[in-house]
C-alpha cells in the first residue's frame, strides 16, 4: 500500500490562508468600527456648536 | 378586461415610441451594428479564425458580439429616457409600471434581433458558412429575450447611479453568464449538427433562465423606478 | 447606538470556543486521509465556509425581500438594508476563503490550481455578482435609493447561489459531492470515517455560531454607519 501523498505544505498554506483572511476581516471590522465611533463623536460635537 | 387592454396599449405605445425615435435618428442601431462588426473583426485577428478552428468558436464569437452590442444598446436606451426626463414623464403617466417595463424590454429585444439579423448574413459571407439554421435562430430569440429581460431592469438601475457608464456590464455580466453559456452551447450544438438529445438540456436551461429573469424583473421593476 | 447586548457577548465566547474546538479537531483529532495526505484536512473548513457563504447570501436576499415589501409602509425598514449589506459582505469573505482553499487543495489532487469545472465557474460567478452588488451601492449616494437598488440586486444575484449549489449535481464535474453521492467522474472523493464525520459536523456548527456573531457585529456597525451618515447629511444641509 502506498504511503499518503506528502501534502503538508498545501495543508499549511490552506489553513494559513483561512486564518489570515479571517484575521484581516476582524481587524477591518474593528478599525471601521473605531473610525465610525470617532466620526460620530466629531459630528456630534460639530452639531452642538 | 379593460385593464388588460390598457396594459397592452401602453406597452405597444412605448415600443412604438422607441421604434419611431430610432427610425428618425438611427443612432442606436448604427452604433450597435458598427460596434458588433468591430468586435467580429477583433476576434478574427485575436483568434486567427482559420477554417479549422472556426467551427468550434463561431457560436462563442457570435454570442460575445451580440451581448456586447446588447449592453451598448441597453445602456443607451435607458440613458436617453433618463437624460431627456422622459422616464419621469412615463412614470407620471397613469399606466401600469409593468407595462413600461415590458414596453422597454420589447423594444430592446427588437433592437437586439435586428442586430442579429444583420450580423448573421454578414458573418456567413465573411466566413463562408451558413448560419441560417432553424435551431440557431430559436436559440438567438430565447437568449436575446433572457438577456434584455434582465438587462432592461439592470440598465434602469444603472442609469440612476453616479457610476452609470461603467456599472451596467458589471451588474449584467455575472447574472447573465450562465444564460450566455447555455446559449453558446446550444448554438454550437446546432451548428455542429449534434443530436437534439444533446442540445435539449441547454435549451431547457435557456427557457428556465428566460422565465426566472422575466418573473423577477416583473416583480421588482416597480421598486426600481419609484420616486 | 445601543450598548452591546449581553447575548452578543455570550455568542462571541461560544463562537470563539467553537472555532478553537473545530480547529483543534481538524489538526489533532481527524485522521490523515490515506491517499491525499494532510491536504485533505482543508476540506473541513472549505465546506464550512462554502455553507456560510451561501447561507449569508440567502440572509441578504431575505432581508432584501423584506425591505422591498415594507419600505413603503414602515419607516424603520432601513434596518433590513443594513442586514442585507452585512450578509453580502460576510458572504463575500467566506466565499473567497472557500474558493482559495479549494484551489490550494486542487493543486496536489487535480494537479492544477484551477480547472474550468462547472462548480468552480459558478461559484466564481456568484462571488463576482456579489462584488457587483457592493459596486452598485458605492455608486449611489442617496440612502433610500441605495437600499432599494441593493435589495433588487440581492434578489437577482441570488440566482447564482442555487446554480452553484446544484451545479455539481446537474453537470458532469470532477468536483466531489459531499451530500448525496459523487458522480463517478469526480476526482478526489473519499469515504469519511466516523472521526472525520465528527470533525466535519463540528466545523459546520462552529462556523454557524461564528457567522451569527460576525453578522450581529456587522449589523451593529451598519447601524452606526447609518447614524453617522444621517449626521453628515444633517450637517451639510
Amino acid at each position: 500500500m502506498d504511503a499518503p501523498a506528502d501534502t503538508l505544505n498545501y495543508f499549511i498554506g490552506g489553513y494559513g490562508f483561512i486564518f489570515g483572511v479571517m484575521a484581516i476581516y476582524l481587524v477591518s471590522l474593528v478599525v471601521r468600527f473605531r473610525n465610525l465611533r470617532q466620526d460620530e463623536k466629531n459630528l456630534e460635537e460639530m452639531e452642538e456648536k | 378586461m379593460k385593464a388588460l387592454s390598457n396594459f397592452w396599449r401602453a406597452m405597444l405605445a412605448i415600443v412604438w415610441k422607441d421604434l419611431a425615435t430610432e427610425w428618425r435618428s438611427r443612432e442606436l442601431i448604427s452604433a450597435m451594428l458598427v460596434f458588433a462588426l468591430l468586435v467580429i473583426f477583433i476576434f478574427n485577428f485575436a483568434l486567427e479564425l482559420t477554417p479549422q478552428t472556426r467551427n468550434d468558436v463561431t457560436s462563442g464569437v457570435l454570442w460575445v458580439t451580440l451581448t456586447f452590442a446588447g449592453t451598448l444598446g441597453l445602456n443607451r436606451s435607458m440613458a436617453v429616457e433618463k437624460d431627456r426626463g422622459c422616464l419621469d414623464g412615463l412614470l407620471l403617466a397613469p399606466v401600469d409600471r409593468t407595462a413600461i417595463y415590458f414596453g422597454k424590454t420589447l423594444a430592446n429585444f427588437i433592437f437586439m434581433l435586428l442586430v442579429a439579423a444583420i450580423i448573421l448574413p454578414f458573418y456567413s459571407v465573411l466566413y463562408n458558412t451558413n448560419l441560417f439554421v432553424g435551431g440557431l435562430l430559436l436559440v438567438i430569440v430565447l437568449g436575446a429575450w433572457g438577456y434584455v429581460s434582465i438587462g432592461t431592469l439592470l440598465a434602469s438601475m444603472a442609469v440612476q447611479a453616479r457610476t452609470r457608464d461603467i456599472l451596467l456590464p458589471i451588474l449584467l455580466f455575472p447574472v447573465t453568464v450562465p444564460l450566455v453559456v447555455a446559449a453558446v452551447k446550444a448554438s454550437s450544438g446546432y451548428l455542429k449538427l449534434l443530436d437534439q438529445v444533446e442540445i435539449t438540456p441547454w435549451l431547457s436551461l435557456l427557457i428556465v433562465f428566460d422565465l426566472i429573469f422575466t418573473a423577477i424583473a416583473f416583480l421588482v421593476f416597480d421598486s426600481v423606478v419609484e420616486e | 447606538m445601543n450598548a452591546k447586548s449581553k447575548w452578543l457577548s455570550v455568542l462571541d465566547v461560544v463562537s470563539i470556543a467553537g472555532f478553537v474546538a473545530a480547529a483543534s479537531m481538524v489538526f489533532f483529532y481527524a485522521p490523515m486521509e490515506r491517499v491525499m495526505g494532510l491536504v485533505q484536512k482543508v476540506f473541513y473548513f472549505h465546506v464550512a465556509t462554502a455553507w456560510i457563504g451561501m447561507l449569508s447570501f440567502f440572509v441578504a436576499m431575505v432581508a432584501g425581500i423584506i425591505y422591498l415589501a415594507t419600505h413603503r409602509t414602515r419607516p424603520d425598514a432601513m434596518k433590513w438594508d443594513i442586514v442585507a449589506v452585512a450578509g453580502v459582505e460576510i458572504g463575500l469573505v467566506f466565499t473567497l476563503i472557500c474558493i482559495v482553499t479549494g484551489s490550494i487543495w486542487a493543486r496536489p489532487i487535480w494537479n492544477s490550481w484551477w480547472t474550468w469545472d462547472p462548480r468552480l465557474t459558478t461559484v466564481t460567478i456568484m462571488e463576482l455578482a456579489y462584488a457587483a452588488y457592493l459596486m452598485l451601492r458605492a455608486g449611489i449616494e442617496e440612502p433610500e435609493r441605495r437600499a432599494r437598488f441593493g435589495a433588487v440586486y440581492s434578489i437577482i444575484a441570488f440566482i447564482s447561489v442555487p446554480l452553484t449549489f446544484f451545479s455539481i449535481r446537474i453537470w458532469r464535474t470532477i468536483h466531489p459531492v459531499v451530500i448525496g453521492g459523487s458522480d463517478p467522474s469526480a476526482s478526489g472523493a473519499f469515504d469519511m470515517t466516523p472521526r472525520m464525520l465528527q470533525t466535519f459536523f463540528t466545523s459546520l456548527v462552529a462556523f454557524s455560531f461564528l457567522y451569527g456573531s460576525l453578522l450581529w457585529h456587522r449589523i451593529r456597525m451598519g447601524q452606526l454607519a447609518a447614524k453617522v451618515e444621517q449626521l453628515k447629511l444633517r450637517l451639510s444641509e
